[in-house]
């Protein structure tokens, strides 16, 4: 199915799903780009776009925090519905006052994304692909240490201190962030100091992060965040048996009684 | 006044260790190391917290980056936390920290995580022995953070 008639498949669900809710939340163009927008019932959907894509969850947290009682519907990709259960557990939004409008994303798309996953649990519009291999993770890994350090002292001195990978992340929704802090992270010096700022925002994404790849997309220096946040994902995948925005019921991994019986469950690299 | 160089000697390396210790069985657990004259080394330099579960990366992160060669951690066996399951949150908390610092090219074996209890003073003696000795073994945190 190409894009127009993706596009059309979705106007087609919005119009359907329009009676029963007060909006739908999706991407409008605007000029070569797209942007959220909240389409109210009787509006034109002629510039509702898919690609390029923006996570949506931020918006409808925004938008659920400021009209708590109406009802909306999101178009979710595969990332933004995990994305919303996760934040749903941390009663960031409300997932029994959204109705989602699921899209499988292209071929071409998953490329693009690098993505395990390109599609959400209840597809309505678009055919599912397969996941892309994450091999790239095992030539990172097969890099001996010093490579990797080197590596990320390479990537990290390139860092602004932007915080555009923690703006656009929907998983980072904390009111005061411990990267503002001048006590972990020193205000008015870039690149911020080596093991600090980066590993901070890694280990709290550690359970959260569904590895959508927005943070890299956005980044202007242009570091290889996922790969950092997709081998962290990986281990909570196989040791924890946690796999993020999978399950609404199931608690936070940090908040769970799960704990790790044998601390040698996990090997770390140590070459 | 210099002195020949000859005469000046650098002084052994000697890790510097932090610990982070829970107040209601580590604490304890070393103080009884203490009090039943137990020698441990001296590198460790311990910081009481009240449960095992506060130690957030943040502050592990910076110990390293203020100079820390190794960083260890003790809390309450699992079942056992004053605070029912703070020393859950610890044990899924550590370990996924070692692998970030393994993937990121710091060597893992830097940060250990153990569960001592009040009664284990001997355990925490062999434990901080065990864990200076590793730490010694890799060598200065400076060689990971200055060069490369």
């Amino acid at each position: 199915m190409d894009e127009e008639h993706m596009l059309e498949a979705v106007r087609q669900k919005i119009l359907e799903i329009m009676p029963q809710v007060d909006g739908v939340i999706a991407l409008r163009r605007v000029g070569k780009g797209t942007a959220p927008h909240l389409f109210l019932p009787g509006d034109d959907l002629s510039e509702l776009a898919l690609f390029p894509q923006f996570p949506l969850p931020t918006p409808v947290r925004i938008i659920q925090a400021k009209y708590p009682d109406k009802r909306f519907a999101v178009v979710v990709r595969g990332c933004d519905e995990r994305q919303l259960v996760e934040m749903a557990k941390r009663q960031q939004i409300f997932l029994d006052k959204l109705t989602m409008i699921g899209v499988a994303c292209t071929k071409e798309q998953a490329e693009y994304c690098r993505c395990e996953m390109p599609f959400p649990k209840q597809v309505d519009v678009g055919e599912t692909v397969e996941g892309i291999p994450q091999t790239f993770l095992d030539e990172f890994l097969a890099k001996p240490r010093e490579e990797r350090l080197a590596f990320w002292k390479h990537a990290f001195a390139k860092c602004i201190k932007c915080y555009g990978c923690r703006n656009i992340c929907p998983e980072c929704f904390c009111k005061e962030c411990v990267l503002e802090d001048n006590l972990w992270v020193t205000s008015g010096t870039v690149p911020p100091p080596f093991p600090m700022f980066h590993l901070i925002r890694a280990m709290h994404t550690v359970g959260k992060c569904v590895a959508c790849g927005e943070c890299e997309r956005t980044c202007p220096a242009d570091i290889p965040l996922t790969i950092l946040y997709k081998l962290l994902k990986r281990d909570v995948e196989t040791v924890f048996n946690y796999y993020a925005g999978a399950n609404p019921e199931e608690p936070p991994l940090m908040d769970s009684t799960i704990f790790l019986a044998d601390m040698d469950m996990l090997h770390p690299p140590r070459r | 006044m210099s002195l020949p160089e000859s005469n000046v000697q650098q002084p052994p390396y000697e890790p510097k260790i932090i610990g982070f210790l829970c107040n209601w069985c580590s604490y304890a657990g070393a103080d009884l190391a203490g009090t039943s004259r137990l020698s441990y080394p001296p590198n460790i330099r311990i910081v009481r917290v009240q449960c095992s579960g506060r130690v957030s990366p943040e502050l592990v992160l910076k110990a390293f980056h203020e100079g820390a060669d190794g960083v260890i951690v003790l809390g309450c066996h699992i079942g056992d936390c004053h605070y029912i399951d703070g020393n859950h949150r610890t044990s899924k908390r550590i370990p996924m920290l070692r692998q970030l610092l393994a993937y990121a090219g710091i060597e893992p074996d830097r940060l250990r995580l153990e569960w001592v209890s009040a009664a284990e003073g001997e355990r925490f003696a062999t434990i901080v022995k065990e864990f200076t000795e590793t730490v010694r073994a890799l060598g200065p945190i400076k060689q990971v953070m200055v060069t490369g």
